[in-house]
């Protein structure tokens, strides 16, 4: 515990502890102008003094030979306690043995009897308090209140140190993060979540030992570990599992460790690797260490770049809608009945950039609601167009992501679109996707229902993906169940088993709703499907997706076939 | 009374004294007295006598601080020569010793009436 520092009267308060009146007398004539000084005539009496001005004591001087409790045993004593330790004690002697002894058994500094001259104590006795209100300042800012570790930079700089002084020793860089610990912290209160940090601080320190390793806290539940080189990752795997067992079943720690660092980089580049690897098994509970390479590091720089180039991307319109047609297959003949529109990065230099790299990444960062905002405008766009140039349309579904669940004026924007462009809610479909349901089900099934009232037709995407229950099913707001595209793989590509899909099917007629089946690529899935009893199908057996005016072929198809 | 002068006379590097007293003279001679009045002095003959070194040692190792401090030579030669002996716990005959200390005080001793 810090002692918090109280000027009394504007002055540093000195205790002189010695028990002959005149060297006490001679040091207050010598000091008091600058300090107030309190005086003690023996060990026990000097001892008393501290721990009653502990808070505001800046210096003890302190003669070693005194009665009852002589000035070696104070020093001892006052060494020993915590909330004593740091005050500074020179030590007054005229015996040159004592003065080392006296510096080892924790003294700062001693001034010799005969006394030197007063500028000279005065000047030690300044330096000294300035060296130690310096160092608890330090102190209080180098360690983190609730776990005591270092704070970050603190922690970077013992590294550099570390490194200057052991510059051939191989280290890791190691992050350690809770997964999920907001939940943790909502589920148990914030002083649940802050015993469990400080328990794993204290396992940490006991783990990796402070006299070969530097351990900070950097963030909330972001650990950061400087430790000699570990050949062996089983064994960090297994130290991690005894902390995740004794704090609680349901937390799980994730380790990030980037081996034998590169020591020309700067030290938090090697932790931002250490955090790289660790993010990677971000959502992967099974696996609790991730070891860094340089692939990792490629993909993270790529995504990095995704992110800055994205301003731009939209201001360039460099994001293109594509349509991707949806035919209803309950007739003799498959009828367009739908679309779903898809995004696509046509990037000058990178060239067609997958949605599978940019979607689930600003799903994460939250760059995915001005995208998806910017498809449905599009897309609002490219229905007022189709039905003013063609004279026909079909409703087309864009993509709600779960943020944008969340939003209160979700509704006011779809309807500004709606609005703006002359349509109605028939021309525009929402897909939500089943693990959007599961998580926080009844908050997103409130906002579904909203939207299913205002006349929305609500689609269940990528259904038997996110493990909903039955139970749950039956309550939610939906008007379509689209299968997952997984479904489709799996019962043909090694069993022809279609038992799951027929499933899902019934499940749909429980519901009274229709399926939609996702990924439909071959013809014998395409009658498959049709024999199943699948109202609508979509994928590459009828068209991949497709930009605008190559999507307008279909819709003047089904213009002449009306 | 005990003076500057008179402790000039006898001795005492009254400058370095004065210069841990900040030059208040007053202040100075008043602690000159005291340290003659101080019980180490009586202490420091009873446990030589008794031969009871560790407290003779205690004894002569405040009086050194002290007679140091305000600089009395020639009593501090004396003490230091005392102090040695004692921390050595040497048996060896402190009468010699002891008769320059208080010799050398009872000078002082007498201007301080």
């Amino acid at each position: 515990m810090e002692r918090n520092k109280i000027y009394v009267n504007g002055k540093r308060r000195i205790l002189v502890a010695d028990d002959e009146f005149i060297n006490r007398e001679m040091l207050e004539a010598i000091l008091k102008d600058e300090y107030e000084v309190i005086k003690a005539e023996d060990g026990a009496i000097a001892y008393d003094v501290v721990k009653e001005n502990k808070n505001t004591l800046s210096l003890i001087m302190l003669d070693l030979i005194m009665p009852n409790l002589n000035g070696m045993e104070l020093l001892a004593r006052l060494k020993e306690d915590s909330e004593l330790k740091s005050i500074p004690v020179i030590v007054l002697t005229s015996d040159h043995k004592s003065e080392v002894e006296s510096l080892h058994k924790g003294a700062a500094d001693f001034i010799p009897k005969p006394y030197p001259e007063p500028d000279v104590i005065k000047a030690r006795v300044r330096r000294l308090i300035e060296l130690s209100e310096d160092r608890q300042i330090i102190s209080a800012t180098a360690t983190d209140n609730l776990t005591g570790l270092f704070t970050t930079e603190y922690f970077y700089r013992y590294g550099e140190q570390w490194d200057k002084y052991q510059p051939d020793k191989k280290m890791d860089a190691v992050c350690i993060d809770i997964n999920h610990f907001h939940i943790i912290n909502e589920r148990f209160g914030m002083t649940a979540g802050d015993h469990i940090l400080q328990i794993l601080a204290d396992r940490l320190l006991e783990i990796f030992p402070t006299d070969d390793c530097l351990v900070c806290r950097k963030t909330a539940d972001t650990f950061l570990i400087y430790c000699p080189h570990h050949e062996d990752y089983q064994n960090i795997v297994d130290k991690i599992d005894g902390i995740v067992t004794d704090i609680a079943a349901s937390i799980k720690i994730r380790v990030g460790v980037y081996p034998c660092c590169d020591k020309n980089l700067e030290i938090q580049s090697r932790f931002d690797r250490a955090k790289i690897a660790a993010d990677k098994i971000r959502n992967n509970y099974s696996v609790p260490v991730s070891v860094f390479d340089e692939g990792l590091l490629k993909t993270e720089l790529y995504a990095e770049q995704l992110v800055e180039e994205f301003p731009n991307a939209i201001e360039e319109g460099q994001f293109q809608v594509y349509f991707q047609p949806k035919f209803n297959i309950e007739g003799d003949k498959p009828v367009l009945s739908s679309a779903e529109a898809l995004v696509r990065w046509f990037h000058p230099e990178m060239g067609m950039i997958s949605p599978g790299k940019f979607i689930p990444l600003f799903e994460e960062n939250g760059l995915i609601t001005r995208l998806d905002e910017y498809v449905w405008s599009s897309v609002g766009k490219r229905i007022a167009d189709w039905k003013r140039r063609l004279g026909v349309s079909v409703p087309v579904s864009v993509n709600l992501s779960r943020a944008e669940m969340y939003d209160p004026s979700l509704i006011s924007k779809l309807d500004n679109i709606i609005n703006e462009n002359g349509l109605t809610t028939d021309d525009l479909y929402l897909e939500i996707t089943e693990s959007a349901y599961v998580r926080d089900s009844s908050e997103i099934s409130n906002v579904v229902n909203e939207l299913q009232e205002h006349g929305f037709f609500i689609e269940m995407d990528d259904f038997g993906s996110g493990y909903s229950s039955l139970n749950m099913i039956s309550e939610l707001p939906i008007d379509a169940l689209k299968l997952d595209m997984y479904f489709i793989k799996n019962a043909f590509s090694k069993s022809h088993n279609t038992k799951m899909i027929s499933i899902v099917i019934d499940i749909a007629d429980y519901l009274g709703v229709p399926v939609i089946a996702e990924g439909v690529e071959t013809e014998e899935q395409y009658l498959a499907m049709k024999e199943l009893g699948v109202a609508v199908i979509q994928g590459y057996y009828f068209s991949k997706p497709v930009p605008s005016s190559e999507f307008e072929k279909f819709l003047t198809e089904k213009g002449e076939q009306d | 009374m005990i003076t500057i002068d008179l402790l000039k006379e006898s001795g005492a590097d009254v400058e370095s004294g004065l210069s841990r007293c900040m030059g208040m003279e007053d202040f100075y001679l008043s602690l000159v007295v005291k340290a003659l009045q101080d019980d180490n002095f009586t202490v420091l003959k009873e446990k030589i006598g008794t031969k009871d070194y560790d407290a003779a040692f205690e004894a002569a190792h405040a009086l050194k601080g002290v007679l140091g401090n305000l600089s009395l030579e020639p009593m501090y030669t004396s003490i230091c020569e005392i102090t040695e002996l004692l921390r050595a716990r040497s048996d060896v005959d402190y009468e010699p010793y002891l008769k320059a200390l208080y010799e050398q005080k009872a000078v002082l001793d007498e201007a301080s009436k």
